[in-house]
């Protein structure tokens, strides 16, 4: 555990597959959106494309070690209008990761832009270690 | 000549293709809107009251880097979807976005006022409005004897006019 790569492994937020109950409730498709991590100086960044969500229906928690990003998304189109063909299909984004002690889960921020969703993970900050004082009587 | 009326030739396909999204749905979640040999971005086309919409998702391109231009009877979009900048390959653990220029060219259906087309972006998705255009009143073609020969077209056997099904006539 003490070997550095070993433990750049182990604190990569792991992608759990999205919860097919979701999809079944809503009767809409669920996607795993692509994502990108990588390491800044102050910890880490996720990118995630959630083309059609907007602040309003996106949705991020942390819940214990657990982050959840959901995105809901609407037709693009009117009421009324017809499809006529299609390329690609419209569904919800659902993903979440395991977080490891190493993220600050009090500081974790997050923006959207252009259908782009970017989530800084702050490293926690290590504690000073602590000096015990001995005595003896 | 050409004989399908646009709008409806791909009725026969759509069910299908819905149906084959459906069971695809399933099986290639990590990628969503990328799907091997089709062409970025991938489209879906809505007949309105007033016109057509065309839709497609395009995650990470700043307005600023959106081009559309509209030329003979044609609609290119072009863009560059951008990572982030300045970080190294070995900072990445994980990189699944797709990124860099992409191009497509879209042959406009005839009976669209191609001066009227209005473009909308917000959140990742851009929709482009291809306001109908006013019924051609039908025109006479005069008629005179000639002696040029007649012009036979070729058919090639599996290759008739029912090409519309790959999806590029748009």
């Amino acid at each position: 555990m003490n070997h550095p790569i070993r433990r750049a492994e182990s604190d990569t937020p792991r992608p759990e597959s999205a919860t097919p109950e979701a999809a079944a409730q809503t009767g809409q498709l669920v996607f795993n959106p692509p994502i990108d991590i990588f390491e800044t100086e102050q910890g880490l960044v996720l990118l995630a494309d959630l083309p059609g969500v907007t602040t309003e229906t996106l949705e991020l928690q942390v819940q214990d070690n657990k982050l959840t990003l959901i995105g809901r998304v609407s037709s693009p189109a009117p009421e009324g209008a017809t499809l006529v063909h299609q390329e690609y299909a419209i569904g919800h984004f659902l993903r979440s990761f395991i977080l490891s002690d190493e993220v600050d889960h009090e500081r974790i921020s997050a923006k959207l832009n252009h259908g782009v969703l970017e989530v800084v993970l702050p490293r926690a900050s290590r504690p000073e270690p602590r000096r015990i004082q001995v005595t003896s009587d | 000549m050409a004989v399908f009326r646009w709008g409806q030739a791909f009725d026969a396909f759509r069910d299908l293709e819905r149906e084959m999204d459906r069971l695809l749905a399933g099986v290639s979640l990590s990628f969503h809107g990328v799907r091997l040999g089709r062409q970025y971005p991938p489209v879906n086309l809505y007949e309105l009251e007033d016109g057509l919409l065309l839709t497609a998702e395009i995650p990470g391109t700043r307005p600023d880097d959106l081009e559309l231009t509209v030329a003979d009877g044609s609609l290119t979009l072009k863009g560059v979807r951008s990572g982030p900048e300045n970080i190294p390959d070995e900072r990445f653990r994980r990189q699944e976005r797709p990124r860099g220029p992409w191009q497509r060219k879209i042959a406009l259906p005839e009976r669209v006022q191609e001066d009227g087309l209005k473009a909308e972006f917000s959140n990742g998705v851009l929709k482009i409005f291809l306001p109908r255009a006013a019924a051609a009143t039908p025109r006479q073609i005069p008629v005179s004897e000639g002696n040029t020969a007649d012009v036979v077209p070729r058919l090639i056997e599996g290759e008739t006019e029912r090409r519309t099904e790959g999806g590029e006539t748009v």
